[in-house]
């Protein structure tokens, strides 16, 4: 009992030090916490959607490049008798007065859902029906997203579709009977399947047509029927493989925020050690009255327990307040990324919460684990001096960095040869923990070096600032690795990005070579007279054009990209491997392809393969004669030419069309005369080569701010964790500055040497930082990234970001060491001594 | 005390694990709404925008064969008793059901847009085990999937279809659908010309001006051809019916519903005759019926010259509808009397629209000589 109320007692003799524990464990379980309800919710949401956007289909079928014609899907009704099918085209779509709801447009046959959607009941009630089938601008929407929107039924709304504002009237709000529903269908718009051919410009085409296929018999029945370019897929499959690719971006998130726990666990160590070290005495006292080392060894871990448990609730409390913030930027990246997905509520997962739980825990009970033994070591009426203490740290150092060292060559071994994405974040893990066991003795070398230079320019002060530190190792080398661990994570998620910024404008410059881009808004097909009228436009020195669509390969789709490029125009792609010169004698005349970079890696395809593609003939080999540099999308593309296109596929839609000025000419005034000449025939985007290439980037920027505040975080646990390990270590040596008073130092000179000894550690921990941080960003940009998504990418160091690092690490460390420079510069010495020794 | 510190931190976690916990959303529930068929039916409400039948009219042949899309609703109703092999009996339905749901629509852009949605009914009554069976189906008037034509005939949703020739006449007709368990396919050939409904075709429903419909019908339709049931296919041969009815409103706001007969007699006589029941459980006077002869020519029977009583009632399982399925049918001033029974007592569509459509068995004498013959009846405004 005795034992307790003085464990009590001295936490509240220290509430800084208790405050600033209690906030790395909160912040470090917070990130954990806010990332996985964040993925969690991500993925919950996706669930819904897909349960209530698939309904009851069991199967569907997908065409070629541009779908499958609606006849076939008559046909299958009124000749084939296959009843239970639906037709679906899909689009995006925003409220214009309500742009950051990203909306999806689905394209239905009111009639034919019976059976598939349960949620669209609405749409056939008596005088909605027959709005809704006959004219072309009715939608539905869930009443919910309705009210959020301040809309209801009859209401005029300016809706964006396919880059054209169009103005439609709210025909229904669907209030679906079942939750499921009422959550699965948010931000969904649903249209006549007419009218959303007409909105989308697919008139005449579906984009898939759901099935529902009761048994073997039946799927083979349908398999005879398809069109030669469609593929009959089993819904469950086709989602399950859509949510697969956003589970590489996921796990770097879930790593990403395990960093921060990473820190939070060194400042619960750091904390716990300080508590040890300054109660030697009473814990001596406690000894000698007959408490057992297992009762101290209890006692210690229970306190850490204690800090553990009050943190982490707290922690659970700040993660899901921030998964808030979390939610909308992870969202934002799967839209940019992947697949349209609402997310905008919040899943708490039991589980993500237990996680939270245990890993505020554990980590807690860990990281005081060497404290407590330590402290079960105090003999009885603690004869230990400190200097005797430090002399035995010492002689552990070099044990601890071999331990280290051990670890991170491990770490290394595993990032260089382990195979997947698990093993590398644990390599990584390993290379940072192993890193900061190190850090002890990097230190030592360095203040040796460092000791003569500052009695040069230092003086006194200088001197018993080294002094200080290196006498306090044991204390000082803790805080310094758990800043450095923080400032590392920093320095390599900001180099990582900064790399893949780079890597991806580098790689715009080499692929946007054209003058004037010319798309239909959103997309869409370029008329056949738009197309002659822009290449025959004064000043087109060339052009080329790009068909983009989707083809059945086997089981999978895979995106396509046809491209008639002008000889000028093969410098845009940049091969990865394959032969350039037999690459582009064969790419026009030969049936081959080019692949993608991450098309390559994830579906293990290499220079020499063949792939089968499914063609208006059935499916067909094409050899792939090149893999080429593209960071356009994750999911990777095939790219053909549209010579061989046009031999396998009667499709001679174009989607957008580049036009080359001639030498000199200005781009202002050449899309001035574009859109003079193919304006009348259809109204068309016009992006300049410089525009298009700022989207890109902005785009891309708006992809990765959820790294951009995960570093951020990561930043801010940083110099909680610098405050707390500093401040500890100043507040510790308050006896010591008292003495120094007492025998004459003035309150400056005091500044100087606490202030200087907190530069100095945090200038050790950022300089040794940046070794680790590089490591990281390489371990990450060259490993993680790759397996993730697929793209290699040049390394960039920006010296930027390495200062920025360097400064921060010295900045957190002199922020510090003002409230104990302050406190012992005015405290009156006399004072100072009698408190310690109380 | 250490205990205790435990405790507080169970206790902590739970709470805040309680108060985090997701709760289970509400049940899922079966979708209960869905297109009203009865609205489309009946009332007046909302009948502005569509054309209405205002008064006898010459019929214009093969056109009004085909649909009428600015009228509100408009059917092509087939019913037949057949025989197989040992005289067993059969009853059939189809019916294509054709509705306006938005009268001020304008074609729009796309082939899909259109305001016409059909429905289809195909029913089956296999009378000696006394199975029913029973199929709706829905589409829209568009890119295919169901309409009716001329030139050569055709009415059809989805792979139900009834398809005849070019011309004025288009008998003979072929009927091709299945569903489930059961199909039809059979040729119909006019026993007698088509008769005009009515005056001349034009038949009031209501007081109300336009409250009436265009109405024709075969009263007598030689069918032979092919029955499924289950795994079984049988030979059949028989007669059926074709009404041929459209218009913008059918049942005022005092109507209920109504009991609708088709008769053929084995003398070659077929009488059609329909009460309408109002809520105040009076029959409107506008009921009426039509007695054709031999040799096709016909004549109004009208509801005073009709008995009509019925002599037995079944209780629909699905509850709350309770239907005559047993009738005395007499015409005095023809000196018939008739005793008409269902086939078979549940021969109620289950449907979004409620109703009882089957086959009925007639005995009963003529001027003094027995006569036998087979039937189809129609009850509506029994279920709410």
């Amino acid at each position: 009992m005795q034992v307790y109320r003085a464990s009590l007692r001295y936490m509240l003799r220290h509430p800084w030090q208790l405050a600033l524990s209690l906030l790395g464990v909160a912040l470090g379980v917070a990130v954990v916490v806010a990332v996985d309800l964040a993925n969690q919710s991500a993925g919950r949401a996706f669930e819904l959607s897909t349960a209530s956007l698939t309904g009851a289909t069991t199967h569907q079928v997908l065409g070629g490049p541009s779908g499958i014609p609606e006849a076939w899907y008559v046909d299958l009704r009124t000749r084939q008798g296959v009843l239970q099918a639906a037709p679906v085209v899909e689009g995006q779509a925003r409220i214009v007065d309500a742009p950051e709801r990203g909306l999806r447009l689905l394209g239905v046959d009111p009639l034919a859902e019976g059976d598939f959607r349960s949620g669209f009941g609405a749409l056939t009630e008596q005088g909605t029906l027959g709005g809704l089938m006959s004219r072309p601008d009715r939608f539905a929407m869930l009443s919910s997203d309705l009210d959020e929107m301040g809309l209801s039924v009859g209401d005029r709304v300016d809706v964006e579709i396919g880059g054209r504002t169009l103005e439609l009237i709210v025909a229904a709000a669907l209030q679906p009977e079942r939750e499921l529903d009422a959550r699965g269908l948010r931000d969904v718009m649903v249209m006549d399947i007419g009218a959303a051919q007409g909105a989308l410009g697919r008139h005449g085409w579906l984009d898939r047509v759901d099935l529902i296929l009761p048994d073997r018999e039946a799927v083979e029945r349908v398999q005879t029927l398809l069109p030669a370019d469609a593929q009959l897929l089993e819904a469950e499959a086709r989602n399950a493989a859509l949510e697969q690719m956003a589970s590489a971006f996921q796990l770097n998130l879930t790593a990403f925020s395990l960093l921060a726990l990473v820190v939070g666990a060194f400042l619960i160590y750091n904390t716990m050690t300080f508590s040890v070290v300054q109660r030697r005495q009473l814990l001596g006292l406690l000894r000698a009255v007959g408490v057992t080392r297992a009762q101290i060894f209890r006692l210690i871990l229970l306190e850490a327990l204690l800090i553990g448990a009050v943190g982490t609730v707290a922690g659970l409390l700040l993660g899901v307040a921030l998964s808030h913030v979390l939610l909308e930027l992870v969202g934002r990246t799967i839209n940019d990324l992947y697949f349209m997905l609402s997310v905008r509520e919040l899943a708490l997962s039991p589980w993500s919460l237990a996680l939270g739980v245990l890993l505020g825990l554990g980590m807690t009970v860990v990281a005081a684990f060497s404290p407590a033994v330590e402290a079960t070591g105090t003999p009885p009426r603690a004869a230990l001096s400190r200097a005797a203490l430090e002399l035995g740290v010492r002689r552990q150092l070099p044990r601890v960095a071999m331990v280290g060292l051990v670890l991170a060559l491990l770490g290394l071994a595993l990032l260089v040869t382990g195979a997947g994405l698990v093993a590398a974040f644990a390599g990584l893990f390993l290379l940072m923990i192993g890193w900061a066991l190190m850090v002890p003795v990097m230190m030592r070398l360095l203040l040796h070096l460092l000791l003569p230079l500052l009695g040069r320019f230092a003086g006194l002060s200088g001197r018993m600032a080294g002094r200080g530190v290196e006498a306090g190792l044991s204390r000082t080398s803790v805080a310094a690795a758990a800043l450095m661990i923080a400032v590392s994570a920093v320095v390599g998620v900001g180099t990582m990005v900064d790399s893949f910024r780079y890597t991806f404008s580098q790689w715009l410059d080499a692929t946007l070579r054209a003058d004037v881009y010319v798309s239909v808004p959103g997309s869409g097909q370029v008329q056949p007279d738009a197309v002659t009228a822009l290449q025959d436009t004064e000043g087109v020195e060339t052009w080329s054009t790009a068909r983009y669509g989707r083809v059945g390969s086997g089981e999978q789709r895979h995106r396509l990209r046809v491209f008639h490029l002008p000889p000028e125009g093969k410098r845009a792609f940049r091969l990865q491997s394959g032969n350039g010169e037999e690459v582009w004698a064969a790419f026009r005349e030969e049936d081959v392809v080019l692949v993608t970079e991450p098309f390559a890696w994830h579906q293990r395809v290499a220079v020499g393969d063949r792939l089968p593609l499914r063609t208006p003939d059935g499916e067909r080999d094409f050899r792939v004669i090149g893999v080429i540099y593209d960071y356009s999308t994750s999911e990777g593309a095939v790219v053909m030419s549209r010579q061989t296109y046009d031999r396998w596929w009667d499709d001679p839609v174009v989607n957008s069309v580049a036009l080359y000025g001639v030498e000199g000419s200005e781009t202002e005034a050449l899309i001035r005369r574009l859109r003079e000449n193919a304006g009348a025939v259809q109204p068309l985007r016009y992006q300049s080569n410089a525009e298009l290439r700022r989207l890109s980037l902005d785009i891309f920027d708006q992809t990765f701010t959820i790294t951009q505040v995960l570093r951020l975080l990561a930043i801010l646990v940083a110099v909680v964790g610098v405050l707390s390990a500093l401040m500890a270590l100043a507040l510790e040596r308050a006896r010591e500055y008292a003495a120094l008073r007492a025998v004459g130092f003035t309150p400056a000179q005091i500044w100087t040497l606490v202030l200087g000894q907190n530069a100095l550690v945090g200038g050790i921990a950022g300089l040794l930082a940046l070794p680790l941080g590089m490591g990281l960003a390489a371990a990450l940009v060259l490993v993680i990234n790759q397996r993730s998504f697929g793209w290699s990418m040049q390394m960039a160091f920006p010296p930027e970001v390495l200062g920025q690092a360097f400064l921060l690490s010295l900045a957190a460390a002199l922020v510090a060491g003002l409230y104990p420079a302050w406190r012992m510069a005015k405290t009156p010495p006399a004072l100072a001594l009698r408190e310690e020794a109380a | 005390m250490r205990r205790r510190w435990w405790v507080l931190l169970v206790v902590l976690v739970g709470l805040l694990l309680f108060l985090l916990w997701p709760r289970e959303p509400a049940r899922d529930a079966d979708q209960a709404d869905g297109f009203s068929v009865v609205d489309m039916l009946t009332g007046e409400q909302a009948a502005e925008g569509y054309a209405r039948v205002t008064g006898p009219e010459s019929l214009n042949f093969p056109e009004d064969h085909g649909a009428h899309p600015e009228y509100r609703h408009e059917w092509w109703y087939v019913t037949g008793n057949l025989h197989g092999e040992g005289n067993r009996h059969f009853g059939y339905q189809i019916t294509f059901f054709r509705f306006n749901v938005d009268p001020e629509a304008t074609d729009g852009e796309s082939a899909w847009s259109t305001n016409q949605v059909w429905m289809a009914h195909l029913a089956l009554t296999d009378s000696e085990t006394g199975r029913y069976f029973h199929h709706e189906r829905f589409a829209r008037g568009a890119v295919g999937l169901a309409g009716a034509e001329v030139e050569p005939f055709r009415v059809w949703l989805e792979d139900w279809r009834l398809e005849g020739q070019e011309g004025d006449d288009i008998m003979p007709l072929q009927l091709t659908a299945s569903e489930g368990d059961v199909a039809v396919s059979l040729t119909l050939e006019a026993a007698k010309p088509l008769v005009l409904q009515g005056d001349r075709g034009y038949s009031q429903k209501g007081p109300e001006p336009g409250n009436a419909s265009r109405y024709f019908s075969y009263t007598r339709l030689r069918t032979a051809g092919e029955l499924r049931v289950g795994g079984e296919t049988f030979q059949v041969q028989g007669l059926s019916w074709m009404d041929r009815e459209w218009g913008s409103s059918v049942l005022s706001e005092a109507q209920r519903g109504w009991d609708w007969f088709s008769l053929q007699l084995d003398d070659g006589v077929d009488i059609m005759f329909y009460t309408l029941r109002l809520r105040d459980g009076d029959v409107d006077p506008r009921s009426k019926g039509l007695w054709v002869e031999q040799d096709g020519s016909y004549t109004v029977l009208l509801r005073e010259a009709v008995e009509l009583e019925a002599v037995r009632h079944w209780d629909s399982p699905a509850g709350d509808a309770r239907y005559p399925v047993a009738w005395h049918l007499r015409v005095p001033e023809r000196d018939l009397a008739l005793e008409v029974e269902a086939t078979l007592d549940d021969q109620e569509l289950r449907t979004g629209f409620r109703y009882w459509e089957g086959a009925v068995r007639i005995r009963g004498e003529r001027e003094g000589t027995p006569v036998r013959g087979h039937g189809y009846a129609e009850l509506t405004g029994y279920a709410d």
